[in-house]
């Protein structure tokens, strides 16, 4: 892999403290100023690898590797990095609570005017909570309160201690509230099969080009499960709809929209989470946000989360309500996108995946891609199954133009840059025009996507496809990287890549940065395990080291060992060889065949000087 | 301020570390003192290469002021005394550097009150006189270790206290040094006993390594190299659990040929001149220096 994610991680690391951490002064916003998503990506391009792959630990100072120590350097000593860190994520809780105590989970700059020239975007609606920022304070809350708990201890003094413990406290408050946010974000969209929504889902779904009259009731059949467990759904939006799913003329999409869903009832919470205001995303499913929740959802169910015991009791009713949503949306576009509903080819293999409420593009296919990646994880799949996904990224790739050239007039690369626009439903709330969301992390993404999924093949060939895929998108991803000696480890520059695209960009972004980072987490660990091992050279190598055994054992027959010290210590070090190659023939073959070949080669050394003997020279 | 040095056990470079360490603190402007404690075998002079006419005091050493026979102990003054003539020259803006010699024939003496208040009275002096008050205890669980965890006890007021344990990076070492300060009749026990606050002492309390060779050094091959690299992870991990760590640690002294053959200052001269010291043992040395009287260092957080 050309990806070396310790070696890129501490440049980023260096690169984000330098332009983060300036005069004991920690330093919000990049590119698209400040929010609260933006500034909890800024912190997560430290906290995230420094909570989820061991060398990257900062949490307990003495354990810090030299390396890392080095990297981090602007923010001071051992002690003095988790403690300026904490500071900066104490800054953070304060400045996005409201003075009633409220979190706010408002997405600032992120948002885009539809109609620019037109309307100006009014403050409330720029207030409006959106998927993303909840999906990011989870993490970031998880990440802080696994942090300050680990970094606790290390600390002597009362009011030091009383500081992490306030901090704690206020991180848990926003993970609460996050939690809150996501089941009143959740939604089911249920619609006639005739209606527009229902016509497009079944052609999605219908690869074989069976009539309407048959394709529904074989769509019904193989959601008849999640349809069940749909009842189960009875705190937060889109409780209380299984009635409406039982007609034989309907169809239903779950999944997450983009905030808040108009009309969510409020939830009801032991925990002080301040005012639940109501919501204005209209009630459908948005690929994107999904995809989004659905990822962070999976680290607060995650076995660290459970072991650290992260949450407490009220947080894990909450966590129970979003993990069955959490199964049934994963299994509903498992489901969708690749059982063989009608048989022939997935429809994830259909690209672009069309979707009802937003166009049509790459992007999601890649979203779907996605969740089918993480349900694949689930269900133990198998290398043929994973192979048709890894066949699709790599369709991907070739259509956003990683792996092709873009060509004169080409507008493909658009995806990269500026993004995919999703126009968000609901979001004008009487006040303003249409809000509109860019997704433009289609390479980070796809990468993450790719590197997991090699992680998960079982066959060498495969996975050294996956593995040259990645290599090409990383080649792209690295020369994206803003300019300049001490800002290498900082996106994005696109137009380093396409000409076309004429933005500069002078200061980063961490929407860009932050996601480069999830991919070299990913890439940590999957190269944490071991090397796969082919059958092949298993036998490969047994073999060669039974041939070189058995010469050996003749050697010794011969009475080669009586041939004085210098012979003796020939065969000891063969011997040593030998017991090395058989020790680690199971978990290495390579390596037992490489020290099976050298051993042959050097016994070849005796039978070549006798061979003289026999007058053959 | 008072330092204190000690060691889990002999052989560890303690006597010349802290002496380099003493010159770089006088060098960077202190009035420094030097205060040779080790009762069993004083030869700071050796290192400091004092002239043996002006440092030689029979029977008016250290020794010989804790056993009540003279008033006031022997001193040299190391920039005028030394032998070495690159010595010799005070360099601009430094300190003063003191030597206060043992007894040359002095042996190992077990401490007794009238001791005990004779050395808290030397030390209080001292303290008020000079910037940085250096002395060398014995290695391991001696009497003058005793003595100094005593005197420093009573003093009013408490003055600023420094411990050093000086320690090879050896799984004995790192043993023994933890054993040294968290063992039995260890510093915390004793000092606890003698009327110490136990966090307290702990805190004026750092570690140091010396004769440390990098898993970076040159002259290693790549094999030595992998296997250094991860042995120094096993000795991270067992300091760790003794309670020599990074969090405790002040500083390491690299492995250097001139202290290895010769103890002996290492001065400008012998980097510049016949340029037989490393640059990096020198630096570490005045880091060493700095670290001590840096209070944020020592702050409990």
């Amino acid at each position: 892999m050309r990806v070396q994610p310790r070696q890129q991680l501490l440049e980023i690391w260096q690169a984000v403290v330098d332009y983060s951490f300036k005069d004991g002064q920690w330093h919000w916003g990049g590119r698209d100023g400040r929010n609260s998503i933006s500034d909890a990506e800024q912190l997560l391009c430290i906290l995230g690898p420094a909570t989820s792959i061991k060398p990257f630990t900062l949490d307990q100072p003495d354990r810090v590797e030299d390396d890392v120590l080095d990297a981090m350097k602007a923010l001071g000593g051992r002690l003095d990095i988790p403690i300026t860190l904490l500071k900066a994520v104490e800054e953070y809780l304060t400045t996005y609570t409201d003075p009633s105590g409220t979190p706010i989970f408002s997405a600032g700059n992120y948002f885009r005017s539809s109609d620019p020239d037109h309307e100006k975007i009014s403050d409330e609606q720029l207030a409006q909570p959106v998927v993303d920022s909840f999906a990011i304070s989870l993490s970031l809350s998880l990440a802080t309160i696994g942090f300050a708990r680990q970094f606790r201890s290390n600390l002597k003094r009362r009011s030091a201690r009383a500081d992490i413990d306030r901090l704690e406290a206020m991180a848990s408050k926003r993970l609460t509230a996050a939690m809150i946010g996501l089941l009143r974000s959740f939604t089911v969209d249920i619609f006639d099969v005739d209606s527009r929504e229902g016509r497009a889902l079944c052609r999605t779904v219908n690869q074989r080009g069976l009539s309407t009259r048959r394709i529904v009731p074989l769509i019904q059949e193989s959601l008849q499960e999640i349809r069940a467990s749909l009842r189960d759904v009875t705190m937060g939006s889109g409780a209380g709809l299984a009635e409406d799913l039982d007609h034989p003329d309907r169809l239903f999409e779950c999944g997450w929209s983009w905030g808040v869903v108009r009309d969510a009832p409020a939830i009801t919470t032991k925990e002080e989470v301040g005012e639940q205001a109501p919501g204005f995303a209209e009630p459908a499913p948005y690929i994107y946000f999904t995809s989004m929740a659905l990822d962070a959802i999976e680290t607060l169910v995650s076995a660290r989360t459970r072991q650290l015991g992260l949450l407490n009791e009220e947080q894990l009713r909450l966590a129970q309500g979003l993990q069955l949503r959490w199964d049934l949306t994963q299994s509903y576009w498992s489901t969708v996108s690749v059982a063989n509903i009608g048989g022939a080819r997935w429809p994830l293999e259909d690209i672009p995946w069309q979707r009802i409420t937003e166009n049509e593009s790459e992007y999601f296919s890649l979203h779907v891609s996605s969740i089918v990646v993480q349900d694949l994880v689930r269900k133990r799949a198998r290398d043929a199954d994973l192979d048709r996904v890894g066949l699709v990224l790599e369709e991907l790739a070739n259509r956003s133009r990683i792996t092709r050239r873009v060509f004169g007039g080409d507008k493909a690369y658009q995806v990269h840059a500026p993004g995919f626009p999703i126009e968000l439903g609901g979001s004008e709330a009487d006040t303003g025009p249409v809000l509109t969301w860019f997704l433009s992390d289609f390479a980070p993404l796809l990468l993450k996507r790719t590197i997991s999924l090699a992680g998960l093949l079982g066959d060498p060939n495969l996975r050294g496809r996956m593995l040259a895929l990645a290599d090409q998108i990383w080649a792209q991803l690295d020369s994206r990287r803003l300019p300049g000696e001490r800002r290498r480890g900082l996106w994005d520059q696109p137009r380093l890549v396409f000409e076309e695209y004429d933005v500069v960009y002078e200061t980063p972004s961490w929407y860009h940065t932050k996601r480069v980072v999830d991919c070299l987490v990913t890439a940590a660990q999957v190269l944490t395990e071991p090397p796969l091992r082919s059958t092949q050279l298993t036998e490969f190598a047994g073999d060669l080291l039974s041939e070189a055994d058995h010469l050996y054992d003749q050697e010794l027959l011969q009475g080669s060992p009586n041939g004085g010290q210098a012979m003796r210590t020939e065969l000891q070090e063969l011997q040593a060889r030998l017991k090395r190659a058989r020790s680690i023939l199971e978990e290495r073959p390579g390596t037992a065949a490489s020290l099976a070949s050298d051993v042959l080669l050097r016994l070849d050394r005796f039978a070549a000087a006798r061979s003289d003997l026999d007058g053959e020279s | 301020m008072l330092v204190f040095a000690t060691s889990d056990k002999g052989g560890t470079g303690r006597s010349v570390t802290t002496s380099n360490v003493a010159y770089q603190s006088a060098l960077a402007g202190n009035d420094v003192c030097y205060l040779d404690f080790d009762f069993g075998s004083p030869t700071a002079g050796a290192v400091f290469d004092v002239d043996t006419g002006k440092l030689l005091v029979e029977g008016g050493g250290l020794h010989s002021y804790l056993l009540g026979t003279v008033a006031d102990p022997h001193r040299c003054d190391v920039f005028a005394d030394s032998e070495r003539l690159s010595m010799r020259e005070r360099p601009l803006g430094a300190g003063r550097l003191t030597l206060l010699p043992g007894d040359s024939g002095g042996g190992e003496f077990p401490s007794s009150p009238e001791m005990i208040r004779r050395c808290r009275e030397l030390l209080g002096r001292l303290n008020e006189e000079f910037d940085v008050v250096f002395v060398d205890l014995s290695a391991g669980r001696s009497y003058a270790l005793h003595m100094a965890l005593a005197a420093v006890a009573d003093m009013r007021p408490p003055p600023t206290v420094r411990w050093l344990v000086y320690h090879r990076w050896t799984q004995q070492h790192i043993q023994a040094a933890g054993g040294l300060v968290h063992g039995e009749h260890g510093i915390l026990e004793t000092g606890v006993e003698l009327g110490h606050d136990r966090e307290r002492l702990l805190g004026q309390l750092r570690f140091v390594r010396t004769a440390m060779l990098s898993p970076a050094a040159q002259g290693l091959t790549a094999e030595q190299a992998a296997w250094v690299k991860d042995w120094n992870g096993d000795l991270q991990n067992l300091a760790r659990e003794r309670g020599a760590g990074a969090l405790y640690l002040l500083g390491s002294v690299p492995l250097d040929p001139v202290l290895q053959w010769r103890e002996q200052l290492i001065t400008n001269h012998d980097l510049t001149v016949s340029r037989i010291a490393n640059r990096a043992t020198a630096d570490a040395f005045a880091e060493l220096a700095e670290l001590i009287v840096d209070d944020d260092v020592w702050d409990q957080r």
